[in-house]
């Protein structure tokens, strides 16, 4: 039924590989309405052909891969990784995902493997530079929050990072209060060279809560920073009250997030926030204390 | 008030030789349709790096027309939902020969602004180029086309005027307490079997019914009624760099999925060959997700054999704000792409080395014409 499970490479920018059947649809049907394993092989023992698996029996090897989900899976990773560096000056973004495998077990917990390349989120000018990450993705069952585990190349030079992003801390000190801005970018996609530390710093708190809000169905990103309701800067840190508009991809729904943020550069990133619209209330918001859980090993690699 | 003054405008429209009307009358009943326009004397000035409110779009397309009145033409498409003309532009080389459609749409999505951006410059490179460049002027010899710049006009004024990321039309449901219809998931092609939502309050709401809007009405009986000369219809959205061929509601193929995907991945390379940008593609369900009602997958279903989805820059970025000044880069690199499925179109049909290929009569016929032409 299933051809035998081996390493699909995932579409590159060229497009998707014809003899890959991407059928997220069908997967998920089959995942809904199957106890039985929909792989080749009987029983709860699962592919043996792909070691590089999850140990335990109860896992079966997706060979029909979704598309979205790799992608949903880097950009997850990526929203947990920036959020992790806590740098607005380092921020990455997807470039292209470039080899992936998912598993599914009878829960409905889905692993997924990848490798991709990113970018400098705010390149200069002709900046090229791709990074490489390879990440971990576990998805609960339709649960947000999905675990993760991502290693990414060197993309700048530890020092040099910390000094964008203090001189970036020093601009933001020295900012008139921003607080009649309306929107950044504004409707026709500008944004002031002086807000640009803003937008940043804006979307170093939302990829928090973007990495919390992904699962294996839904994923965001930031499409507008609709209003800056605090800005305080006389303390050290810089004390960031915002909302933010999300843009959910698969339902099209625009979120609105009220996030708000504490920053300093040699400091863990401080969070809180609370989204609009009929999500279960432990979706809704959450708080982050940079410094409760620790980086899982192998974390970052700058 | 609005559908008596878009009753007037398109009276306007409509007066005997009126497509040379008062354009000063039009101005003025322009300006209060919609107060953001800003009178532009003539096309020389007419910024395509910029976007424009609608109102400025109904003038680019009288100075298009007044412009090049020997291949352009305006015609009157439908109304919208809150009574404001729709028009599309016909683009065509007089001849004796018979011709097949090319149809390109903009902006059935509100707030994805890149995409009427991307109509008007297509517009504006075919009618400064069909003269001196003989790919273009090749084009037109057999084919005509259609461009509607702004399909969801009352949408993206309202995107001017209130909430910059609405998507939907904006029809009104459950007594005034619910607005718009995914007008994307309102054709009739498994309507709101999957992907789309009954609820009125979503952004997928798939209307009451297929077909249930009038903008919706108003492309599909257009197309239908010329559909045995539709070759390619093409639906310009954002973002997300992809070239999406049907089908978004199933997960079957259509039945000349092979071509389209080589015409399609040619398209995607002819794409990156100006600017870098990479562009996945393939269909809409393996690439996206699942969705209903699509007008792409309707054309492909009532036999159009070319009928792509574009969805533009960016990657999730700037994602539907997309800046200004990426606005030339993106039509650029999107002119070559479809430039490129024109070519493969135009060679399928008209092309003497493919006679295999040719399966209406009046593409033979056309050839025969032609062969005669060289005694």
């Amino acid at each position: 039924m299933q051809p035998l499970p081996q390493a699909l490479p995932a579409p590159g920018p060229g497009g998707p590989r014809p003899a890959a059947p991407l059928l997220a649809l069908l997967l998920l049907l089959a995942l809904r309405g199957s106890a039985a394993a929909p792989a080749g092989s009987e029983g709860p023992q699962g592919s043996a052909a792909a070691p590089e698996g999850p140990q335990d029996s109860a896992w079966q090897r997706d060979s029909e891969l979704p598309h979205g989900l790799l992608q949903r899976a880097a950009r997850a990773a990526l929203h947990f990784f920036n959020f992790r560096a806590g740098s607005p000056s380092a921020l990455r973004g997807l470039a292209a995902v470039q080899q992936g495998r998912a598993w599914i077990n009878s829960k409905k917990e889905c692993q997924v493997d990848l490798e991709f390349t990113t970018e400098h989120y705010n390149p200069e000018e002709g900046e090229e530079r791709l990074g490489k990450c390879s990440a971990q993705v576990f998805f609960k069952n339709e649960k947000p929050r999905p675990t993760i585990n991502v290693t990414c190349t060197r993309f700048m030079e530890k020092s040099k990072r910390q000094q964008e992003d203090y001189l970036l801390y020093k601009h933001m000190k020295q900012l008139k209060d921003p607080l009649d801005v309306i929107s950044i970018p504004d409707s026709h996609g500008h944004i002031d060279p002086s807000l640009r530390p803003i937008w940043d710093l804006a979307f170093l708190g939302s990829s928090y809560v973007m990495w919390e809000k992904t699962t294996q169905f839904l994923h965001y990103y930031m499409a507008q920073l609709s209003s800056v309701k605090q800005w305080k800067t006389d303390e050290d840190a810089i004390d960031f009250d915002y909302t933010v508009l999300l843009h959910e991809f698969s339902t099209q729904e625009i979120i609105p997030c009220r996030i708000h943020l504490v920053w300093h550069p040699s400091k863990p990133l401080k969070v809180k926030y609370h989204c609009q619209g009929p999500q279960a209330p432990e979706e809704a918001s959450g708080i982050e204390e940079g410094s409760a859980a620790a980086p899982t090993t192998g974390l970052t690699n700058y | 008030m609005k559908p008596l003054l878009g009753t007037l405008y398109l009276l306007g429209m409509l007066v005997p030789g009126g497509l040379g009307y008062d354009r000063s009358q039009a101005q003025r009943r322009q300006e209060v349709v919609d107060k953001t326009a800003t009178p532009w004397s003539s096309l020389e000035t007419y910024p395509y790096n910029r976007y424009h409110p609608m109102g400025e779009i109904y003038q680019w397309m009288s100075l298009i027309r007044e412009k090049y009145p020997e291949v352009v033409t305006q015609h009157f498409l439908g109304m919208t939902y809150e009574t404001r003309p729709m028009y599309y532009l016909k683009i065509s080389q007089p001849s004796n020969s018979p011709k097949k459609i090319i149809w390109m749409d903009c902006g059935i999505h509100a707030r994805e602004w890149i995409a009427p951006a991307f109509c008007q410059w297509f517009v504006r490179e075919i009618l400064q180029n069909y003269q001196d460049n003989s790919r273009i002027r090749r084009l037109l010899k057999n084919l005509d086309f259609y461009v509607l710049p702004v399909l969801n006009i009352d949408g993206y004024i309202y995107t001017w005027t209130t909430d910059r990321l609405w998507r939907k039309s904006r029809s009104s449901h459950n007594n005034g307490t619910c607005f718009g219809t995914d007008l994307n998931q309102n054709f009739n092609v498994s309507w709101c079997s999957i992907g789309a939502s009954k609820n009125c309050s979503d952004s997928t709401f798939c209307g009451t019914e297929p077909v249930s809007e009038p903008e919706t009405k108003a492309v599909s009986s257009f197309i239908e009624s010329k559909k045995e000369d539709v070759l390619c219809f093409l639906t310009i959205h954002s973002y997300g760099q992809l070239i999406l061929m049907p089908y978004g509601y199933t997960k079957n193929k259509p039945s000349n999925y092979k071509e389209l995907i080589q015409v399609g991945q040619k398209a995607a390379n002819a794409l990156k060959a100006k600017h870098g940008t990479n562009y996945r593609v393939g269909s809409s369900i393996d690439i996206l997700y699942a969705t209903s009602g699509s007008s792409r997958d309707w054309a492909r279903d009532i036999g159009i054999p070319f009928s792509y989805t574009f969805e533009l820059r960016d990657n999730g970025t700037y994602g539907f704000v997309l800046p200004e000044a990426q606005i030339q880069a993106t039509c650029e690199e999107t002119m070559a792409a479809v430039l490129s499925i024109l070519d493969d179109v135009y060679e399928k049909y008209w092309y003497s080395n493919s006679a295999g290929k040719v399966t209406s009569t009046t593409a033979v016929l056309s050839l025969l014409m032609s062969f005669r032409s060289l005694f």
